[in-house]
């Protein structure tokens, strides 16, 4: 296998990583596609940054369960859900990791809980924190991990799932988008049945975890995708992970992920969920899968994907040495339409296409404007000039673009403001 | 795979096909007929909005969320009442410029909201997957350039909307539009993937809509900053379309949204409080399109991705449901209360009623008698005569 060279190294890069690092790019350079994927998949450090103080669930219970007290929840969960945002910001621009982080976000869009719909901050970081150490994990016990995970059970209002009023909310959630995907493939009888299953599953009042409590469960039998039995929760998770459709959800969204806008081609994502359910739902040997398929690295497309709004901001200021003036990152985030933890419903983003809006784009158009601003008359800016790659024009243009520019470029010289015009041009909002 | 199978199959090639002819023209002018649409995000409770408060079967499936017969505001038709907030749109329906659509929604329900929201978007059958909005269909035969605007603060979806064939637009409020869209420049749409085709058509699309807002509104902007009144998202909202309405742009549809109406406990209040925003933002708005003398020109049609459950659960809410009740008004509109209300005293499996009007009757009417086109794909669905 021959090396990557820069145009490859690049679109790995700018897919895998939160902007496309001139550093790493050269590193992979000189590496194959399988030694360059494996690395990718492996230089993975899970630390983060001191978490911000947040109110336990013991300590918030009583305002939960208080109707007189609803303002101060809103207050507390407010102003802390601002502090989480902001601590993931920071932790998305400095990271040494950003392919976990990208990842993490991929599952936090796969099983989103947002500020909103839970009030509870510290149960969102905590989940955050099992998002990240699953993330190239086991999908099974992400599963498991995510079902029983109280901003989860809050969310989907499982904690007020009991035997005397079924709650169906998580149970059709878990079927429409976080196992089988859609609605063909079973009926709302599944739905009832499965909510029956996990009747029960509660939050302890004092530590804030996970806690079955057997006097609410629904001891009867169920039927269940044409089973039958006296099901609990994990029985249901259990028969939905050896169902087909579980693994091809996780691979079309994959095939969002990394390889085109376009509806997901079943010839690659039927063939890369057989290799993930094989392999009892390991994400690396999934994620190898993916990565080296040649969908991936088809010159077609590249170009194929939009940027997140996580990519195109936080992206630009780890690659290039722009920073914002405000720290009002997080805020800039939500006006294009990627609020962290704070996804607009359950489904999380549709990402792709729907990332541009004309609404998004002045907004997209406008923080790279505020960004790339500076003195282009100072052509030797020698701060600016220390955090740019010392290569010829064309290496800096198949760097920053994934595709030919679509403006022209300027006739003046100057680095700067090549780095400008690159940024500015339409093909730089695409990887 | 080879690389022909690739291309094959990848749909590479099918998406950036078609694009709609652009050059908007700055100086086209307000449409003969505007389409408001007004979605309700959440699935509404039709029961608790237009009430069968005679009805006994409605009374014992809602000990707790029944509308007191006292309360409800009645229509003086059919023993049905609007809900209580509804104050000052019962007004428009005593002028007869209001008409009630009962039961609608479509055969094979889906209760999921996302499924059965993008049925409603593009007016497709339960078990079709379609990806464009049901205005597809209809707006690139009426005219060319801008064919809809939807207003949300979080610039969302477009919904009906939503085509790479049609020249529709989102923005928060036309006050930043006109701000924003300035540096903007224009481009020629390329194909080389489908992701670059929807971006450039939508920079081309934002380009030419600044143009068209930015000369016709920018001295209007200037001489009103403040809001005019309004309150909440919807109302805020409301007021930005009815400020482009009355600037002369060109668009034949608009799209509003409200939220908060997937009620599965704690309903009164909640619902009390989005009924009162609803109440508010349209009735301001019927009221500022009659004092420009443009409310014989707007049909304000709402719509919802389906009703709620007959009977209440035990959290004081109802699950997802499916019939539900819409309204349609305006200057031109034939009041009235049309349509069966669904039998309270037959439920299906699932505790749901059946519908008795299809929701694409309510499109196939606004393809035929708001643009008058007879080629659209819900032919096998009678019109309402609401219009």
């Amino acid at each position: 296998m021959g090396k990557l060279g820069l145009l490859k190294a690049r679109h790995l890069v700018s897919r895998t990583s939160i902007g496309a690092e001139w550093e790493t790019i050269q590193r992979y350079k000189n590496l194959n596609k399988r030694d360059a994927i494996i690395h990718t998949l492996n230089a993975v450090s899970y630390q983060t940054p001191p978490m911000p103080k947040t109110s336990s669930w013991g300590k918030t219970i009583g305002n939960r369960n208080s109707m007189a007290r609803q303002r101060n929840m809103q207050r507390m969960s407010k102003s802390e859900g601002k502090a989480i945002q902001n601590w993931w910001v920071n932790h998305l621009l400095t990271t040494r990791s950003p392919f976990l982080e990208r990842m993490t976000i991929f599952w936090h869009n796969h099983f989103p809980s947002n500020i909103e719909g839970t009030k509870q901050p510290s149960s969102l970081l905590a989940q955050n924190q099992t998002l990240r150490r699953n993330a190239l994990g086991n999908y099974g016990k992400m599963l498991f991990a995510v079902a029983k995970d109280p901003a989860m059970l809050i969310y989907l209002d499982g904690y007020k799932n009991v035997k005397e009023d079924p709650n169906e909310n998580f149970a059709r959630e878990l079927l429409e988008l976080f196992t089988m995907g859609g609605t063909k493939y079973y009926s709302e009888y599944d739905i009832k049945e499965a909510a029956r299953a996990f009747t029960g599953w509660s939050i302890d009042d004092r530590s804030g975890k996970f806690r079955f409590r057997p006097e609410l469960h629904d001891q009867g039998i169920k039927t269940f995708m044409g089973k039958r039995g006296n099901f609990t929760g994990d029985d249901i998770l259990n028969i939905l992970l050896k169902h087909p459709r579980t693994a091809e959800t996780i691979a079309e969204k994959m095939w969002s992920e990394f390889i085109n806008t376009s509806r997901p081609n079943p010839g690659y994502t039927r063939q890369w969920a057989k290799t993930f359910r094989n392999s009892n739902y390991d994400i690396k040997t999934l994620l190898m899968a993916v990565l080296g398929s040649d969908a991936f690295w088809h010159p077609s497309n590249m170009g194929g994907l939009i940027k997140s709004p996580v990519e195109l901001t936080i992206g630009t200021m780890r690659a290039l040495p722009y920073r914002l003036r405000t720290n009002n990152l997080a805020h800039n985030l939500s006006l294009m339409g990627q609020s962290l933890f704070a996804h607009p419903s359950v489904k999380g983003w549709d990402g792709g296409e729907s990332w541009i809006s004309t609404q998004s784009l002045m907004r997209r158009s406008g923080i790279l404007t505020n960004l790339t601003r500076g003195n282009l008359r100072k052509t030797n800016d020698a701060r600016m000039m220390a955090h740019m790659p010392n290569c010829s024009d064309e290496d800096l243009i198949t760097w920053l673009l994934p595709v030919t520019p679509l403006n022209p470029l300027p006739t003046e010289p100057g680095r700067q403001r090549l780095v400008r015009a690159l940024v500015l041009d339409p093909a730089y909002q695409v990887s | 795979m080879d690389r022909r199978d690739f291309l094959k199959y990848s749909s590479l090639i099918s998406a950036a096909g078609f694009v709609p002819e652009m050059a908007f023209s700055a100086n086209g002018s307000t449409p003969e007929k505007i389409v408001v649409l007004v979605e309700l995000k959440g699935g509404n409770d039709g029961f608790n909005t237009l009430i069968p408060y005679m009805d006994d079967a409605y009374k014992k499936l809602r000990p707790n969320l029944k509308i007191d017969e006292r309360k409800v505001l009645k229509l003086g038709q059919g023993d049905m009442g609007m809900h209580p907030r509804l104050g000052q749109l019962a007004k428009i329906w005593e002028q007869g410029d209001m008409a009630w659509v009962q039961g609608i929604g479509y055969p094979r329900s889906i209760l999921s909201h996302f499924r059965s929201m993008d049925i409603w978007d593009s007016g497709s059958n339960s078990n079709q997957y379609v990806e464009d909005g049901w205005l597809t269909h209809v707006l690139p035969r009426v005219k060319h350039g801008l064919h809809g605007i939807s207003v949300s603060n979080d610039g969302g979806s477009l919904g009906p909307l939503h085509s790479p064939k049609l020249n529709s637009v989102s923005m928060q409020s036309p006050h930043m539009f006109v701000k924003q869209s300035q540096a903007i420049k224009n481009i020629t749409p390329v194909n080389s993937t489908p992701a670059l085709a929807h971006l450039t058509q939508t920079q081309q699309q934002l380009y030419e809509a600044g143009l068209q807002l930015r000369s016709k509104m920018t001295r209007s902007l200037r001489a009103k900053k403040k809001r005019g009144g309004s309150k909440g998202v919807l109302g805020h909202s409301l007021e930005s379309v009815a400020q482009m309405i009355i600037a002369g742009i060109d668009s034949p549809v608009y799209k509003v949204s409200q939220g908060g109406f997937d009620m599965h406990s704690g309903q009164i209040g909640r619902h009390n409080n989005v009924l009162y925003q609803v109440d508010h933002g349209l009735s301001r708005f019927a009221h500022t399109m009659k004092q420009h003398g443009l409310w014989d020109k707007v049909v304000v049609v709402t719509y919802s991705e389906f009703g709620r459950r007959a009977a209440e659960n035990r959290g004081g809410g109802t699950d997802h449901g499916t019939a539900s009740a819409q309204f349609v008004m305006g200057g031109g509109v034939r009041g009235g209360l049309y349509g069966k209300h669904p039998n309270l005293n037959q439920l299906d499996a699932n505790g749901n009623v059946a519908h008795t009007t299809d929701f694409r009757q309510v499109y196939a009417t606004l393809a035929q008698r708001i643009w008058r086109q007879n080629q659209h794909p819900w032919r096998g669905h009678t019109p309402i005569p609401f219009i």
